[in-house]
């Protein structure tokens, strides 16, 4: 059995956060990186968009640019996701594809039980809700976006914590609809998050994250390598952070 | 004369097309939060719906379009080859 590299939280700028995610399959590909989990945050807050959205359709952009919210595009599909710095635990699963099922909503349902294993510790019943999110009575704890590219799995994902939906709503264009308080509390019977279902801290749930990721692998902590670090910076330069990726569609 | 044109369709995601024509499709754009592994097989269906003439030929566009998928091994997740070519004919009507 391959032994995971698991990287503890820090927090990095939206650019960084993918770039390394980037940075790190390449270096699995090549067999000089461990598969890696790896948890973090995201400061400045930001918005990311799934690598098929419209950035102008999804994201305020006004109000991003206004309040120092970064928007980066990800290298995975999905929908636009407010990362807030205090609001959520963000994950990255990185490793070998056949180190997973080949089918791709498989793959999904056995990294979100490491999750849901989690959220379990903290006396949170969620189950796994194909595609990609996982719920607490019908509502969206957890969303989760995977890409696979040279034999590569990436999956990423984000557990709230505490959720902000009218910060959330200034920030993301609500395709034809205005922000109105009737939508706000409809959205809020749709999302939940973890001071919404207990008293538990966020270091709580990091650690609940870790012993979740931890029970099926044999980890060894360590930490980003200076080839990674150094890979991670070319990439935000190339692409992460640059408009012709951001503005690509 | 030229016609743009706007559409978003909700299947298990969301896909939008924006599509301009006339007696061709002039230009195309696919977004949406689908799922396409590997995603660059996006680009190559986007190319091969371009310049196809208007009326589109439903069938024969959604063989092509598969046979894309097929050979570069790829799988869409949240909506399908038919969605995307029946958007396509209610886009361009």
């Amino acid at each position: 059995m391959k032994i995971f590299r698991m990287i503890t939280f820090q927090y990095f700028n939206a650019f960084t956060n993918m770039a390394l995610d980037e940075a790190i399959m390449e270096f699995v590909r090549k067999d000089i990186s461990q598969p890696t989990i790896r948890f973090y945050g995201w400061e400045p807050s930001a918005v990311s968009i799934g690598v098929f959205q419209g950035v102008r359709n999804e994201v305020n952009l006004d109000a991003t640019k206004n309040t120092g919210v970064d928007v980066v595009r990800r290298l995975t599909g999905g929908g636009a996701v407010y990362h807030d710095r205090l609001g959520e635990v963000t994950y990255s699963l990185i490793a070998p594809l056949e180190m997973f099922p080949t089918n791709i909503i498989e793959s999904y349902r056995v990294i979100c039980d490491d999750i849901i294993f989690a959220l379990k510790e903290l006396g949170i019943d969620a189950v796994f809700s194909p595609i990609n999110d996982i719920l607490v009575n019908e509502q969206k704890i957890s969303g989760n976006a995977q890409t696979r590219r040279n034999g590569i799995l990436l999956q990423h994902g984000t557990i709230l914590y505490q959720v902000d939906v009218e910060k959330m709503f200034s920030l993301l264009n609500v395709s034809d609809q205005k922000i109105s308080d009737k939508l706000i509390k409809s959205v809020q019977k749709r999302v939940t998050s973890v001071v919404d279902q207990t008293g538990a801290s966020i270091e709580d749930l990091k650690k609940a994250l870790v012993m979740g990721f931890k029970r099926n692998r044999e980890i060894a902590f360590g930490d980003y390598s200076e080839q990674e670090k150094s890979r991670a910076q070319e990439l935000v330069k190339e692409r992460f952070n640059n408009e012709i990726w951001t503005f690509r569609l | 004369m030229m016609k743009t044109n706007s559409i978003t369709r909700k299947f298990g995601k969301l896909l939008c097309l924006d599509v301009t024509y006339g007696d061709r499709i002039e230009s195309l754009k696919i977004t949406g939060d689908f799922f396409l592994h590997p995603e660059e097989t996006l680009d190559q269906i986007v190319t091969e719906l371009t310049g196809v003439a208007v009326p589109i030929q439903k069938d024969v566009l959604i063989r092509k379009t598969r046979y894309i998928l097929d050979s570069n091994e790829a799988e869409m997740i949240g909506i399908s080859v038919d969605d995307i070519i029946n958007t396509l004919e209610e886009a361009t009507q």
